[in-house]
């Protein structure tokens, strides 16, 4: 919406021409500016001027729904609502499972089974609605190479044998699951961003990342000057993009972060026999909306 | 009428040939009418008298100015404050812990600000008071409705929901208690659609989405004159990230707090911000400050903090104009237990009654 070009906005042909000779083609140019340096571009009044500002505006602003609206959009088809885990205990407390639509953490200490979750979860999204899953395709980015196939037939076999009873059966599930191995930052950020025409392309139904900490932790040391505020820039524009994709398309998305054992003096809430907290800090956590911190423990957000 | 041309809002170059041509005051601009100035200056009629309207209208609003009239100017003396602050309604929280700190609740007219860690509580308050807004005044609210911005996609319909049909049971309890003509009206229309339908959800991508929608609010909230809350969930968020000019972000940041406050005031609606926590690295530890920065906090006039204390959260007042900075604690149940809460509800009630000096 922000990159959206001045003349979509409705504005006059030769208002257009005008500003491109001060290079303000986007709307975003237009918005940025005070209203005294646009009078200056544009040449009008005051008046005018706060016209034209509410004109560019219109062009940009969300649309306006209330919350019954979503109500009942939600309600016509529940189903869609949520994926569950098939861990009774965990979907209750998460009220359905993993909720579509938004973004999920999934964090513990190395050796908890965390990428045998994510394994798990792939298997249960290509499974049909009436057995609890989304019917549809996976994206998996795996950032460790800690993804196996085997093992992954190996899940499906052993909780589902009514299930994939045939070879075509496990091979149709395989062949839904898009694997990708990414393993530097950059190309992390190149893939979400591509998300858009696969997911339209391949009918995805879930997006896994397996693990974000690790890239982080390899290309950021935080020791370093200036690391920590490219850190939680790369992180903050990784997580609107999938925010917006998940939303967009209604998928649930499931993020995955290994923590370590350091206690991290910026963590206040480290106590045993819970999960330590990641490596990523409480700024970066603002960006995620919901994580199933402690299973026995009714999570916040879930209520 | 002596008002000098160059101050006039008129556009660049049109005040640039009225300059030229030697006009120097207001006055002198009206006396010459359309034509003449057309002709002097060398612009179209249309051009001229658009000009000249402007300008009647400029003059027109300095004299009601020092006239001492109302209108654009806000003049008035510190007694009609205190009775309109008297009157004036607050939007309860439903925690009587947190309304005790903030002196009722949230301030209608005022810019409140809750600044926490992520999992705190502050989307859960936001949706409280959205729903509390719409609160009837017999039983003590303001009968208003809600605008919901939100940045970071965290509002839930069905935690909304929920919200909202502990309140209106309150509501029925009470009205059950007392058993009178106008809570029982005030009930058929309290109910979980209308106080849905009532809540005006906007969702903000980027910093440009949401500049533009606060550039709307003003005429969204002409046609729905009902709205009495704004709240801007997550304010932080987008100007957190992907900005490299740091100075352009102040000054946007600024022009949006401007505008929020004359917002707040015009349409006499609270505006509530959250806000994310930054870590700040002192000489050798390090603390949780409210994120966007020092000259940001001038911009909300009451700052809620809420913090953790091991298991339990802490809600700080840390900017008051009216209230001691206290610490108090508080709880996110899953619905409200029924016979605690009536209590605390009637308690509050009763002491807004006395408050406001109104007859049951």
């Amino acid at each position: 919406m922000a990159t959206k070009k001045l003349r979509r906005a409705k504005l006059s042909q030769e208002l257009c021409e005008r500003l491109s000779r001060y290079q303000i083609t986007t709307c975003q140019d237009f918005l940025c500016l005070s209203l005294l340096e646009l009078m200056k571009v544009t040449g009008e009044s005051y008046r005018n001027v706060q016209k034209l500002l509410r004109k560019v505006s219109l062009a940009c602003a969300p649309k306006m729904q209330t919350a019954y609206e979503m109500k009942v959009r939600r309600s016509i088809n529940p189903s869609a609502a949520f994926l569950p885990t098939s861990l009774h205990s965990l979907d209750k407390v998460l009220h359905g499972g993993i909720p579509c639509g938004s973004l999920t953490e999934l964090t513990s200490p190395p050796g908890c089974g965390k990428t045998q979750f994510c394994i798990t979860m792939s298997v249960l999204a290509t499974l049909p609605v009436s057995m609890g899953g989304l019917d549809g395709a996976v994206i998996y980015i795996d950032t460790e190479s800690a993804f196996s196939a085997e093992r992954l037939i190996e899940i499906a076999g052993n909780r589902f044998p009514t299930y994939f009873d045939s070879d075509e059966k496990l091979f149709c599930m395989t062949r839904s699951i898009h694997l990708y191995r990414e393993l530097t930052c950059d190309s992390v950020l190149k893939r979400i961003k591509s998300l858009e025409e696969e997911i339209i392309s391949k009918k995805i139904k879930l997006i896994i990342i397996d693990s974000v900490a690790s890239v982080v932790r390899k290309e950021f040391d935080t020791k370093l000057q200036g690391n920590l505020a490219e850190r939680s820039n790369f992180l903050a524009r990784g997580a609107s993009l999938l925010k917006y994709v998940a939303e967009e398309f209604s998928i649930p998305e499931l993020r995955d972060h290994s923590c370590q054992r350091k206690k991290l003096f910026f963590r206040h809430k480290i106590s045993r026999g819970q999960t330590n907290f990641s490596y990523l800090d409480e700024s970066d956590y603002h960006i995620v909306e919901q994580w199933p911190r402690d299973p026995s423990r009714p999570s916040v957000s879930s209520s | 009428m002596q008002r000098d041309v160059g101050s006039l809002p008129l556009s660049p170059a049109l005040r640039a040939r009225l300059l030229a041509a030697g006009f120097q005051t207001a006055q002198e601009l009206l006396e010459t009418g359309p034509c003449g100035l057309s002709k002097e200056i060398g612009i179209s009629r249309e051009e001229a008298l658009e000009a000249l309207q402007v300008v009647r209208q400029e003059c027109a609003g300095d004299a009601a100015k020092t006239a001492g009239g109302s209108g654009s100017t806000r003049k008035c003396t510190a007694l009609e404050l205190l009775e309109e602050e008297q009157t004036q309604g607050f939007i309860i929280t439903f925690c009587s812990a947190l309304d005790n700190i903030l002196g009722g609740g949230v301030q209608l007219t005022k810019i409140t600000e809750i600044c926490g860690a992520p999992g705190v509580g502050k989307t859960q308050l936001c949706m409280q008071l959205a729903v509390d807004v719409q609160i009837p005044e017999c039983f003590g609210g303001v009968a208003g409705e809600a605008v919901f911005i939100d940045t970071e996609g965290s509002f839930m319909v069905d935690r909304a929901a929920d919200i909202a049909t502990a309140c209106v049971r309150h509501c029925q309890l009470i009205a059950e208690a007392h058993q009178e003509e106008d809570h029982l009206q005030a009930l058929e229309t309290f109910s979980l659609e209308s106080i849905l339908s009532h809540i005006y959800y906007f969702r903000c991508r980027d910093y440009i989405e949401l500049l533009a929608q606060v550039y709307l609010l003003p005429d969204f909230l002409s046609e729905h004159s009902k709205v009495r809350l704004v709240v801007i969930d997550g304010i932080a968020f987008p100007f957190r990230h992907d900005f490299e000019d740091l100075s352009l972000r102040t000054r946007l940041l600024n022009g949006l707090a401007q505008q929020l406050i004359i917002i707040a005031n015009d349409h006499k609606s609270a505006v509530v911000l959250t806000n994310q926590m930054t870590t700040r690295f002192g000489q050798n530890q390090s603390m949780l400050v409210p994120a966007l920065g020092e000259s940001w906090g001038h911009a909300a006039t009451v700052r809620l903090i809420f913090h953790w204390d091991n298991t339990q959260r802490l809600a700080t007042l840390y900017k008051s104009p009216s209230q001691k900075e206290s610490t108090i604690p508080y709880n996110i149940t899953v619905s409200i237990p029924l016979g605690m809460e009536i209590q605390r509800w009637e308690q509050s009630f009763g002491s807004t009654e006395i408050v406001r000096g109104r007859q049951t």
